[in-house]
Formats: structure tokens, C-alpha cells, sequence
């Protein structure tokens, strides 16, 4: 019963011998997969839109593909694969930091694509009207705009993303939750480690969300 | 690179099941996990998302507490939870399938989605059909059931598509309490066989086009409740 | 019928409606214009208390709106209203945007309703449209619809919100008629709009509200003979320019 939980295991110990190798490769997954995934999605979101048949159909079967299949095989696949393509196995971190950027930027294309299809047509134009290229319209114009637009749902995005690398839990990769089960198997306490992740991934995700939600209406205002 | 079927038509070593039909049953699993879950998640869902839009305060902040909830903790997390906390917390319950457990665990994370399109379905209705009901003198109830909910449904079949085709991929992560799934059979199959390539196509091929029939079937059902004359969000 | 006295609303801080007290006799026609952001909607949308005010009292019939035992769905059914976007309801046929409040809160049977519902087509002149859907109409033809719809409750009296500032400016006459027609029969009516002709032509009295109060109540002859607020001769001199 509830009378029953121990948290007396929680002390710094476990903060320093557990979590913390686990909770930083949970961020440098994170923060690594978000800013590859944000420029690789950028590009493929372009290659959609460019209106050229062998750069638009080769990205969006490409980020098709990566949406149709679950995360889990995906991490999966990148782990079988890896180590046959380059004939060394390569450790579960890096595996997953490679399989996450690859993955994450088929997400990031959509927003982005979306974000880009958002600002008016009329903007287009004008740019082209002033004799910018197709090049400086996209950079000087449109994406400034689009990005804002789009930081919102870009910031949630990442939420999602820090959510699932407790994923990498099917190769065995040590994140935070990672650090959680082998501090509960350490000591004994399972179910209270499980109870503590589910808190602090809560905390964390809750906290972010709400500073999203606070740009967003900042973000309407100025519009 | 070399690919190699024949192992599929090879015993598992129990000297009647077939990789194949290993295969097929880890398929029917995924189907179950999910199909059960997304019943819960589409019943649960509707309720939390319409709650969400009623203008009683306590009533609209304790469902979006609800969404608030299964929307922060990883999957993975709230699946440990049912299968690991909740049992040792509440043990009457110590003796329920794991399948049980999963269902309950992917179903409530995707009520929390499901009821965010929901509620963003009925908030997209102009505001003026709630008044022209309410000024029939229809209940608030009968508003909902006869005016707001038939429209906001039809406008969230898009969206709930793809929560219905991320239930099947979300699925996957039974595999971490041992349900025997597709990506359970996937992970086991390419340890036994070390044909990984072709396990892992096999099940991926199934993902897609287990995806593709919902999206075909859900696009069918868009078709059949089509509003004559209505071009969503127009005005 | 209908008494409004002294209704104060505010959103948040912001005070929308000051004060207002007004009322409409049975078989009247009252209009009540004035210039965008006035209140007027608000103000028509307290009477069936769509819009809650903090003070003050609107009485329909004997029944007070505000009070907390008012069965509101049932004060509600006896008060027709029509809206400035129509809201008829897309997902229904015009046939059964007639008959779903007369079968699930007058209770009666679908029979009787539907006849209800047709014999009223008729007279706004689509019975040809019944099965059709709201989308399939022209926005006369909808707010029509409407207009009919409101009726088929056998009301006491009728609310109009801007019922043809919606609408483009050829359609405007046959919403018009079948309101004129209706006045004209003796039914109550509160109408916000700026239909000035419309008003000359079946208003006993008119209401010029601005900024939240009701800065003038006079009969129709009254109003438009010899207004006596500076405001209220702005707002008729740009209204009645072209």
C-alpha cells in the first residue's frame, strides 16, 4: 500500500551514482536530435516545396517512411544497421544520438513545411517583385516569418522528443529513466524509482509546456 | 546485401510454431493492444475533451488536469507505472494481465490527445451555435448531443486519424512488459535467427500497412458523414 | 412582455452594458440601432440571458431571467430567436434544423413537427429546399430558414440580432419582408438593426444605444422627426447619407 513507499533511498548518492549520467545523456540527446533534426528538417522541408519532382519526391518519401514506422523499430533498425553499414558495432549512445537527429527531422519538415505554407503567398511575390531569388526569398523572408510562427509548436516538438528518449530503453542506452531502474534494482526499490521518474519527467515536460504556452500567447499578441 | 525468407517456414523450436505464424500472432497483438486501447482512449477522450469546454470552472479545470497529466510523463513511464507501481499500490489488482495493464496504460495517454482535438473541435464552432441552441431552449446537454458534438466530431476526423495510426505505432512499447507484439517478436526473432534484416522488414511492412488501413477506413468513414454544402471552417 | 430594468454587464473590468432599462409591450415592434461596439447585441442577447449580467432584472411574461430557479431552456423555447450568422445547423437538414427543438423540448411527435416545419417553409417560401443542407443555401435563403425555425416554437415573442448585416446586399429584402410581414401580424418583436427603412416602416418605437447605454427611447415619429441627443443625429446622418 501506499503506507508502504520508502523515498528514504532518495538522497544525493543516488542523484550522483545514478541520475546524473543518465539525465545528461536524456539532454544531449535531446538538445543534439532538436538542432540536427531542426537543419536537416529545414532542408527537406525545402526540397518538398521547391516544386523540382527529384528533390520533392526523394524528401517526402523520406519523411513518410520515418512517420508511418514506430520510434521503437526505427531505434531498432539504426542499431542493426549501423554497425553492418560501417563493419564495427558502435556503443547505444551514439547509435541513438544518429537514429533520433534522422528521425526528429522528419517531424521537424512537417512543422516547418507547414510554418512556410503559413505565411501569405503575397509575401512571396514581393519578394520576387524586389528581385530576390528564390535563395534570398526563402532566407531574408519567409523562414524569419515562419520560424516565428512556428517556434511554438517547434518548442512542443521537443517536449515530445525529450519524452521519447526514454525509448532508447529498447537498446539498452543509459538515459534517465535508465538511471532510475538501475538505482531501483540497486536498491531494492522499484516501484518508488518508477514513481520518482514518472514525478520528475512530469515536473520537467510540465514546467517546459507551460513556459510554450506562455510564448505562444506573447507570440500572438505581436502578430 | 543478401536476404534470406526461408527461416520464416522454420519451427521456433517448440515443434509447431512457425516464425511465420509467430509473426502473425505478434501482429494480432499489436491489434488487440491497440484496438482495445483506442476504445478506451476515444470514450475517455470524449468525455475529458467536451468537459473541457463547459463553462462550469472546477469542471473544465479537473479535465484539463486530466490532459495535463497523461500528456507529461513519457509513455514508456506511465507504462512501467501500471505495470510496476500500481499493482504493489493497489493490490486487488496484482492479478490482472499485463495486457490489461497496457491497454489502460496507452489508452489514458492517448485520452489526453484525443480529448485535446476534441476540445479544440467544439471551440472551433462558431460560437453562435451554442446560442441558437441554448435560444431553442435546448438544455446544455441536448446542445452538446444534438448541436455542437455531431459537427465537432466530423471536424476532428482528420486529426483523430492520426491519433488512431500513432496508437498502432505507440503500441509498441508494450513490448517493455512483455507482451508479445510485433516489436516484441521483432527484438526476440532477430536474437534467435540473427536474420534481423528480414524480421525487422517483415514487422515493419505489417506497421505500414496496418497504418494505411486505418487511414484508408478513417478517410471512408470522413467520406460517409460528409456535410453536404459544408467546406470545413469556412465563413 | 419584455421588461428590461436598469441591466449593468461587465467583462472583467470593463463595464459593456450601463444601466439599461427599457421594455416591450405585447405586439410591439421596437428597434434598437446605434453604432458598432454600443452594446445593442449584448443588450438583446440578456433578454434571453445567452449573455449573464450582474445587474439589474430582465422580466419576460411575469418570469425573471436572472432569478436562480428560472428554468432557462423552457423561458428560452418561448422566445424566438434569430442570429446576425444564422447558426443553422450544418450537419442537419433544413427540415430537421425545423423540427429538433419541437420534438426534444416541445415534445412532440415528428409528425406533427415536421408539418410544423413545412407549413412555416411555405410561408418563407422554401419548401422546394427541406431536404436540403444549410450549406446548399444562399445566406437569404438560411437566415429565412432561420427565421422559420424560430417560429416553428410557436414563440411569444422574437429577437432579431442584426439578422441581415450578414447578408449581401441583394438578399437583404427578402429577409426584410417576412420580417415586415411578421410585425404586421402583431408579433412581438425586439430587432437590433440598422435597417433604418425597416424601421420607419414597422417600428412602434426605436432604441439608440451608445457606449453601453440606452441614450434614447422615443416612438418611431419621434426618433426620426426630431432626435433630441447630438449623438444620436451623428449616427443617423452617416446612416442615412446613402
Amino acid at each position: 500500500m501506499i503506507g508502504n513507499l520508502d523515498l528514504s533511498f532518495f538522497n544525493w548518492e543516488l542523484v550522483s551514482n545514478f541520475l546524473a549520467k543518465g539525465f545528461y545523456f536524456s539532454i544531449q540527446l535531446t538538445l543534439i536530435a532538436m538542432a540536427g533534426g531542426i537543419v536537416f528538417g529545414t532542408a527537406l522541408a525545402l526540397c518538398r516545396l521547391s516544386g523540382r519532382p527529384w528533390l520533392a519526391l526523394p524528401a517526402a518519401t523520406y519523411v513518410n517512411t520515418m512517420r508511418s514506422i514506430p520510434l521503437v523499430m526505427v531505434i531498432l533498425w539504426f542499431f542493426l544497421l549501423i554497425p553492418l553499414l560501417i563493419g564495427r558495432s558502435m556503443g547505444a549512445e551514439l547509435s541513438a544520438i544518429i537514429t533520433f537527429t534522422l528521425f526528429e527531422a522528419a517531424y521537424y519538415s512537417e512543422i516547418m513545411r507547414a510554418g512556410i505554407q503559413s505565411v501569405a503567398r503575397g509575401q512571396v511575390y514581393a519578394g520576387y517583385a524586389l528581385g530576390l531569388t528564390y535563395g534570398q526569398t526563402m532566407r531574408l523572408i519567409v523562414l524569419p516569418q515562419a520560424f516565428r510562427n512556428m517556434l511554438p509548436v517547434l518548442l512542443t516538438q521537443t517536449i515530445i522528443l525529450f519524452q521519447d528518449t526514454s525509448l532508447v530503453y529498447a537498446i539498452g542506452a543509459y538515459d534517465l529513466l535508465k538511471g532510475f531502474e538501475v538505482a531501483g534494482k540497486n536498491f531494492n526499490r522499484p516501484v518508488e524509482a518508477y514513481l520518482l521518474a514518472a514525478v520528475v519527467y512530469f515536473v520537467i515536460c510540465f514546467s517546459l509546456s507551460s513556459v510554450v504556452k506562455k510564448l505562444q500567447t506573447r507570440i500572438a499578441i505581436i502578430r | 546485401m543478401h536476404l534470406e525468407w526461408g527461416f520464416f517456414l522454420r519451427d521456433i523450436g517448440d515443434g509447431e510454431t512457425t516464425y511465420l505464424s509467430w509473426l502473425f500472432s505478434a501482429w494480432g497483438w499489436t491489434l488487440a493492444v491497440a484496438g482495445c486501447a483506442w476504445v478506451l482512449a476515444l470514450l475517455l477522450g470524449s468525455v475529458v475533451g467536451t468537459l473541457r469546454t463547459m463553462q462550469v470552472t472546477w469542471v473544465a479545470r479537473l479535465a484539463n488536469a486530466w490532459v495535463e497529466l497523461f500528456r507529461n510523463i513519457p509513455l514508456l513511464v506511465q507504462i512501467f507505472l501500471w505495470y510496476h507501481v500500481i499493482p504493489s499500490l493497489i493490490p486487488p489488482l496484482r492479478d490482472v494481465p499485463s495486457f490489461v495493464l497496457v491497454v489502460f496504460g496507452l489508452g489514458l495517454f492517448t485520452s489526453s490527445r484525443v480529448a485535446e482535438q476534441v476540445r479544440a473541435g467544439i471551440q472551433s464552432l462558431p460560437h453562435g451555435q451554442r446560442h441558437a441552441g441554448m435560444a431553442l431552449g435546448l438544455t446544455t446537454a441536448q446542445t452538446y448531443r444534438y448541436v455542437l458534438l455531431p459537427m465537432a466530431f466530423r471536424i476532428v476526423i482528420p486529426p483523430l486519424t492520426s491519433e488512431a495510426m500513432n496508437i498502432i505505432k505507440n503500441s509498441s512499447v508494450a513490448f517493455a512488459v512483455s507482451i508479445s507484439e510485433l516489436t516484441l517478436f521483432a527484438m526476440q526473432a532477430q536474437e534467435e535467427t540473427s536474420r534481423g534484416v528480414e524480421v525487422y522488414l517483415a514487422v515493419t511492412t505489417l506497421y505500414i500497412i496496418t497504418a494505411m488501413t486505418i487511414n484508408r477506413l478513417m478517410a471512408l468513414i470522413e467520406k460517409r458523414v460528409r456535410v453536404p454544402g459544408y467546406v470545413g471552417g469556412d465563413r | 412582455m419584455i421588461e428590461i430594468k436598469n441591466v449593468s454587464k461587465w467583462y472583467g473590468s470593463f463595464q459593456v452594458l450601463t444601466k439599461c432599462s427599457t421594455s416591450v409591450k405585447k405586439g410591439e415592434v421596437v428597434v434598437v440601432c446605434g453604432p458598432s461596439g454600443s452594446g445593442k447585441s449584448t443588450l438583446i442577447k440578456c433578454v434571453n440571458a445567452l449573455e449573464p449580467f450582474q445587474e439589474g432584472e430582465v422580466v419576460i411574461d411575469g418570469t425573471s431571467v436572472g432569478a436562480a430557479g428560472t428554468d432557462l431552456p423552457r423561458l428560452r423555447s418561448k422566445v424566438g430567436m434569430v442570429f446576425q450568422h444564422f447558426e443553422l445547423f450544418p450537419h442537419l437538414s433544413i427540415i430537421e434544423n425545423l423540427t429538433l427543438a419541437q420534438v426534444k423540448v416541445l415534445n412532440r411527435s415528428a409528425e406533427a413537427a415536421r408539418d410544423k416545419g413545412l407549413a412555416l417553409l411555405e410561408r418563407v417560401g422554401l419548401t422546394a429546399h427541406a431536404d436540403k443542407f444549410p450549406g446548399q443555401l444562399s445566406g437569404g435563403q438560411q437566415q429565412r430558414v432561420a427565421i422559420a425555425r424560430a417560429l416553428a416554437m410557436d414563440p411569444m415573442c422574437m429577437l432579431f440580432d442584426e439578422p441581415t448585416s450578414a447578408l449581401d446586399p441583394e438578399m437583404i429584402n427578402e429577409v426584410l419582408d417576412v420580417m415586415v410581414q411578421l410585425a404586421q401580424e402583431g408579433m412581438t418583436m425586439m430587432c437590433v438593426t440598422h435597417e433604418m427603412g425597416f424601421a420607419r416602416k414597422v417600428a412602434h418605437r426605436v432604441i439608440f444605444m451608445d457606449k453601453g447605454e440606452i441614450v434614447e427611447d422615443a416612438t418611431k415619429d419621434d426618433f426620426f422627426g426630431k432626435p433630441r441627443s447630438e449623438r444620436a443625429v451623428q449616427f443617423l446622418s452617416k446612416i442615412l447619407q446613402h
